[in-house]
């Protein structure tokens, strides 16, 4: 087929074709005058929702014939995805409340309507356990509690129906914790009216949130990102809990009878007339049941395991506060959690544009009281700014953001989504967001040293280089050159060598090496590489004694030999390394030769990589056989041959794992052994430890098996399905004929074993559970060795068992290489228990048996630590 | 939340204008879709920099992953072109790259994403004086990044473009010049290690096969 024929041309089919796309999607788009009233409802406010009420009220009552269902949807649809909209929704209703000039007064209101429409969405939510919207809905509710259309009881009997919650029975932390924040914000926005009606029930509702905070508090520890692996108290310096906040400003406003809530959010609702108290009656909320969670219902409904969905274990939620209270809002003040949820809320519900996400964060100040936010930079000051307020905008968002990106063990969306969100933000107003993001830097960097955990540290650092390489990779280095003072292994060391490490991927050696300042550019100040990360091919050296042996194997793989020939000329090596006998395994050196000289022929690009093991993947199965020995050399030759490109030995472990050359435990059990003397400069290495990048192979590993399980386990779902449907046909078509002839029934019988295909789903199934847990196990005990090492353990850290104290912490300003090695080794233990806590849960008692039971009766301090991650992020001492 | 905003991970108008599918199939195609058409790249972008952004939207404990990237090639030189393939195993990281990497920089250009029909044989070359790939040929600005007048720049430039000439000079046309990247994990053939050895393909091209049994052409990308 000739290109050019299509290249050139063209253009005319092409144009046609183009417009044949427009014409789909304008038929598509056609609105009828209902769908126009959606939209008007839904885009109230564009320019002044106050303004635009009446108009809007005006546009509803003149939409002849009514549709009361398509306004109750526009309402659902606004509340419930433009939250900071609500207080406009409830005036908009309240209007609709107000008799209609040419009806009679007897005549249900048209808010009403909607209203009693409205509430079917919401049993909806409910029904579905859908909790952003169930929470949001009951921000509406409450709005309009306060502007008199919902009774004041029926509004409590709805709150109290979400504290019950936290009373069920081995509720998850998780479900508790949505509920207590249904419960808790209704009564933020309506606690004036809800005291003034009935003030115990204030209390009851905020002492059964309180109840269920204190029994938290062991999770909290695990979960804090600033508290020392020592302390058992949560340390509160810098960051902010979730439902402590929550409780502090229910304290807070209970005491000022929440009069305060009128300065922290508008209540336009308040504007229209009182109703007539005398004949008018609020409608009253329906009752509700919250019903269980939906994947919590029957969760040992198989005893293989494979019905069992894994659930995200959900934790408190901690954020890191950036800014002094003058400049962004304290969340435990109720105009700064109010502010919060309200940003948190967009971030959640624009995740699929994160463009209109950063637009829509950069307007928020419009949907609060004017004096809310500094006004912008040459905007005209049209309202005084309120005192003890006037925050900066900019430095709000981003402390918000950078908060749930930084949520451990994980943030809630993918990390790049945060990540692109702010890359969006500064791309709308650089001037504003810029500075707030670099002091953000600074702070981040700050806390480093104080303690912020290494996994806050980790996705610091890959934040820090993605976001860098957007904005020309221009950063102030230059200030952080005193800090090359500080011990090698220091966090804040630890972090400019892995920010420049991540940068140097996304770009180029020579591109990063250029943004740094002298001082940092030299080899000894371990910043970064005075070389590009290639290669090295151990016996390109002509003086390895081994060089002529690996260049005959690396000619065969030039010429594409056939896997038969390699692996005969492979034997014929093998005979004379043996009788060569000079102290060596033969095997291991061959496998070493095989593996650098496969990868040396791939080295020029991944695909290449992929390429060159395809052709050979018979070759290295047969090489790596079902010997663990020989799985580890393989791993060791590979980290050799990369060993100044880490990011290329995470891509080669992960293939050798996916082609089944190494399993998912090999790497774990490798990482423990090796992982220190990859691509480290000698002097960063050191005895026993994990630093981030192990950890990325672990989790490599870890992920890998995980994944595979929840592959087959999907697999066997759906065979069994079809295996069920089969048997139901069978079984009607038998009941059909047994009315016919009894006797020919029992031929077609339905059958009672499982298909062939499901058999070996199933197998596959317990085989990779088998290796799940094998994983699993594997990093645990490796964990266990690097941070209570048994007397005999050779390449022991002698500081792991001392950097636990809360003595040893404060002295860390003393610390070296070796202390702060062992303190990024705890802090990645408990990484591992807290984000894999579901999948370790499955497996609580074997784990334990294996790796903890023996620090029952010691005291070791190591082992004590180590339990106690154990049991509360195994759920033991919730 | 498609009430409010339009989700930026729905199919652009880029598509496949060769395809002899019907329209109704390609989208059913594209719903499912695992594969990424990734442009404007820097003609000296290296796969393990897009790896490297590419895999933030991976769910490995999903299955997912980075199953294959394929550079796409100038068909007589063999040198990168501006656009390429990254293959995942999941649709769901097919979507994520929509909503988080499309319209971000990678090598310090703006990169665009689309969903892709899925890579078939001989899609890799484009441009070049017969190739396909049309979308910024009117290009008009300075651009270092995509060759030009960037070539004297500085020694670093020349040394990096020296290497991005050779590094696909072997680049290969034809079934299974493409590695597949390995498929879904399969228990291991009780058989003696010989029996491995006869297999000389990957046994993981499933994907491949997928997309062979549609028959597709061979079919240009065109942006419009």
């Amino acid at each position: 087929m000739s290109y050019e024929r299509h290249g050139r041309g063209g253009g005319y089919r092409r144009r046609h074709r183009d417009r044949d796309d427009w014409d789909d999607r304008r038929r598509e788009q056609q609105e009828t005058p209902d769908d126009k009233l959606k939209i008007a409802i839904i885009k109230l406010g564009e320019v002044d929702p106050i303004e635009e009420l009446p108009r809007l009220e005006q546009q509803i009552r003149d939409h002849l014939p009514r549709n009361i269902p398509i306004l109750s949807e526009a309402f659902r649809i606004g509340v419930t995805e433009q939250p900071y909209k609500s207080p406009f929704y409830a005036a908009l209703l309240r209007l609709l409340y107000n008799p209609s000039a040419t009806n009679t007064s007897e005549e249900t209101p048209l808010g009403r309507l909607v209203l009693e429409d409205f509430w079917k969405g919401f049993q909806s939510y409910l029904d579905k356990v859908a909790w952003r919207e169930t929470r949001l809905c009951i921000h509406f509710f409450a709005h309009l509690t306060v502007a008199g259309l919902v009774s004041v009881d029926s509004l409590l009997t709805l709150l109290r129906s979400f504290t019950a919650v936290l009373d069920e029975f081995g509720v998850s932390h998780g479900r508790a914790k949505r509920a207590a924040l249904c419960a808790g914000e209704g009564l933020i926005i309506a606690g004036s009216v809800l005291k003034a009606h009935n003030p115990d029930s204030i209390d009851e509702i905020i002492n059964a949130i309180q109840a269920f905070n204190d029994t938290t508090t062991n999770l909290k520890w695990l979960v804090s990102p600033t508290t020392p692996v020592s302390a058992q108290t949560v340390q509160h310096e810098s960051t902010s809990e979730l439902l402590e906040t929550l409780l502090n400003v229910l304290n807070h406003l209970n005491q000022s009878d929440f009069n305060d809530v009128t300065t922290c959010f508008p209540q336009p609702y308040k504007n229209s007339s009182d109703l007539d108290n005398s004949s008018f009656i609020p409608y009253d909320l329906p009752l509700v049941l919250v019903p269980p969670e939906v994947i919590e219902l029957d969760p040992l409904s198989s005893d293989s395991g494979e019905d069992v969905s894994i659930k995200k274990e959900e934790w408190p939620e901690f954020f890191v506060r950036l800014f002094p209270n003058d400049v962004s809002p304290d969340p435990n003040t109720p105009a700064g959690y109010i502010i919060r949820t309200a940003l948190l809320d967009i971030v959640d519900i624009f995740e699929v544009n994160r463009k209109e996400c950063a637009r829509l964060l950069l307007e928020y100040p419009k949907w609060n009281l004017p004096g809310t936010f500094k006004p912008k930079p040459g905007a005209p000051t049209t309202v005084e700014p309120t005192p003890g307020k006037d925050w900066q905008l900019e430095s709000t968002i981003i402390e918000c953001v950078l908060g749930i990106y930084l949520l451990l063990p994980e943030s809630p969306k993918k990390s790049i989504y945060y990540t692109a969100l702010i890359t969006e933000l500064c791309k709308l107003s650089p001037s504003t967001v810029g500075p707030a993001v670099g002091k953000s830097i600074r702070k981040l960097y700050q806390l480093t040293s104080d303690g912020l955990d290494v996994e806050s540290a980790r996705r610091f650092a890959e934040w820090f280089a993605v976001h860098m390489s957007n904005f020309g990779f221009q950063w102030v280095w230059k200030e952080w050159i005193p800090d090359l003072n500080l011990t090698v292994q220091h966090p804040k060391r630890a972090f400019m060598r892995r920010a420049v490490e991540f940068e140097i991927r996304l770009a180029y050696h020579e591109r990063i090496m250029k943004t740094l300042p002298e001082p940092m550019q030299s080899p000894d100040a371990y910043v970064i590489s005075d070389e590009a990360p290639g290669p090295a091919y151990d016996y390109d050296d002509p003086t390895n004694p081994h060089h002529e042996s690996a260049a005959s194997i690396l000619n065969l793989f030039r010429g594409r030999a056939k896997v038969e020939d390699v692996i005969a000329h492979l034997d014929t090596l093998k005979a004379s390394l043996e009788s060569a006998d000079d102290g060596v395994n033969p095997d291991t050196i061959l496998r070493s030769m095989v593996v650098q000289s496969l990868l040396q022929i791939g080295s020029r690009s991944f695909s290449h990589f992929l390429n060159a093991i395809e052709r050979y993947l018979a070759l290295l199965r047969n090489l790596a056989g079902n010997n663990n020995g020989a799985k580890a050399d393989i791993l060791t030759a590979a980290a050799a041959f990369w060993r100044h490109n880490r990011q290329m030995v995470s891509i080669v472990f992960d293939k050798l794992m996916q082609y089944q050359i190494v399993d998912p435990t090999d790497v774990a059990a490798w990482t423990f052994v090796n992982g220190v003397t990859v691509g480290q400069l000698a002097e960063l290495a050191g005895p026993l430890n994990l630093s981030a990048f192990e950890w990325d192979l672990l989790r490599g590993a870890i992920d890998k098996a995980n994944g595979r399980v929840t592959i087959a386990r999907r697999k066997v779902a759906a065979l069994k399905k079809e295996d069920d449907d089969a048997r139901g046909r069978v079984k009607a078509k038998a009941d059909d004929t047994m009315e016919v002839d009894a006797e020919k029934a029992e031929t077609v019988a339905a059958p009672e074993t499982d298909s062939p295909q499901l058999q070996s789903a199933l197998k596959a199934f317990s085989s990779l559970i088998k290796e799940q847990k094998a994983v699993l196990s594997r990093t645990l005990e490796g964990f266990v060795s690097c941070l209570a090492p048994s007397p005999d353990e050779p390449r022991a850290n002698p500081h792991s068992r001392t950097v636990v104290s809360e003595d040893a912490w404060e002295n860390r300003a003393n610390w070296g290489r070796d202390e702060w090695n062992a303190w990024e080794t705890w802090g990645w233990c408990r990484q591992f228990c807290r984000v894999y806590s579901p999948y370790l849960r499955m497996y609580n008692e074997t784990l334990y048996t294996i790796s903890l039971a023996k620090f029952e009766k010691s005291t070791d301090p190591a082992g004590e630590t180590l339990k106690s991650i154990w049991s509360t992020a195994t759920g033991q001492d919730a | 939340m498609a009430h409010v905003v339009s989700s930026l991970d729905q199919p652009s108008n880029y598509k496949d204008s060769q395809a002899r599918v019907d329209r109704q199939k390609q989208n059913d195609l594209l719903a499912k879709s695992t594969t990424l058409y990734v442009g404007n790249l820097s003609f000296y972008t290296t796969e393990e920099q897009i790896y490297e952004v590419f895999a933030k939207c991976t769910s490995p404990e999903d299955g997912g992953g980075i199953k294959r990237i394929i550079m796409g090639l100038d068909r007589n030189t063999r040198t990168p072109c501006g656009f390429c393939f990254v293959e995942y195993y999941t649709h769901a990281e097919a979507l994520a790259s929509m909503r988080y990497v499309s319209g971000t920089k990678l090598d310090e250009r703006i990169i665009r994403c689309d969903l892709d029909l899925g890579y078939k044989e001989g899609r890799q070359f484009g441009r070049g004086k017969s190739g396909g790939q049309v979308r910024d040929e009117h290009r008009q600005d300075y651009d270092p990044g995509r060759g030009g007048w960037g070539a004297q720049a500085q020694r670093a430039e020349i040394e990096r473009r020296r290497e991005v000439e050779e590094r696909y000079a072997d680049a290969q046309d034809g079934p299974g010049a493409v590695a597949g990247g390995g498929g879904d994990w399969k228990q291991e053939d009780s058989g003696a290690s010989t029996n491995k050895l006869k297999r000389e393909r990957s046994p993981d091209d499933d994907g491949d096969e997928r997309l062979v049994s549609l028959n597709l052409p061979f079919f240009r990308v065109v942006h419009l």
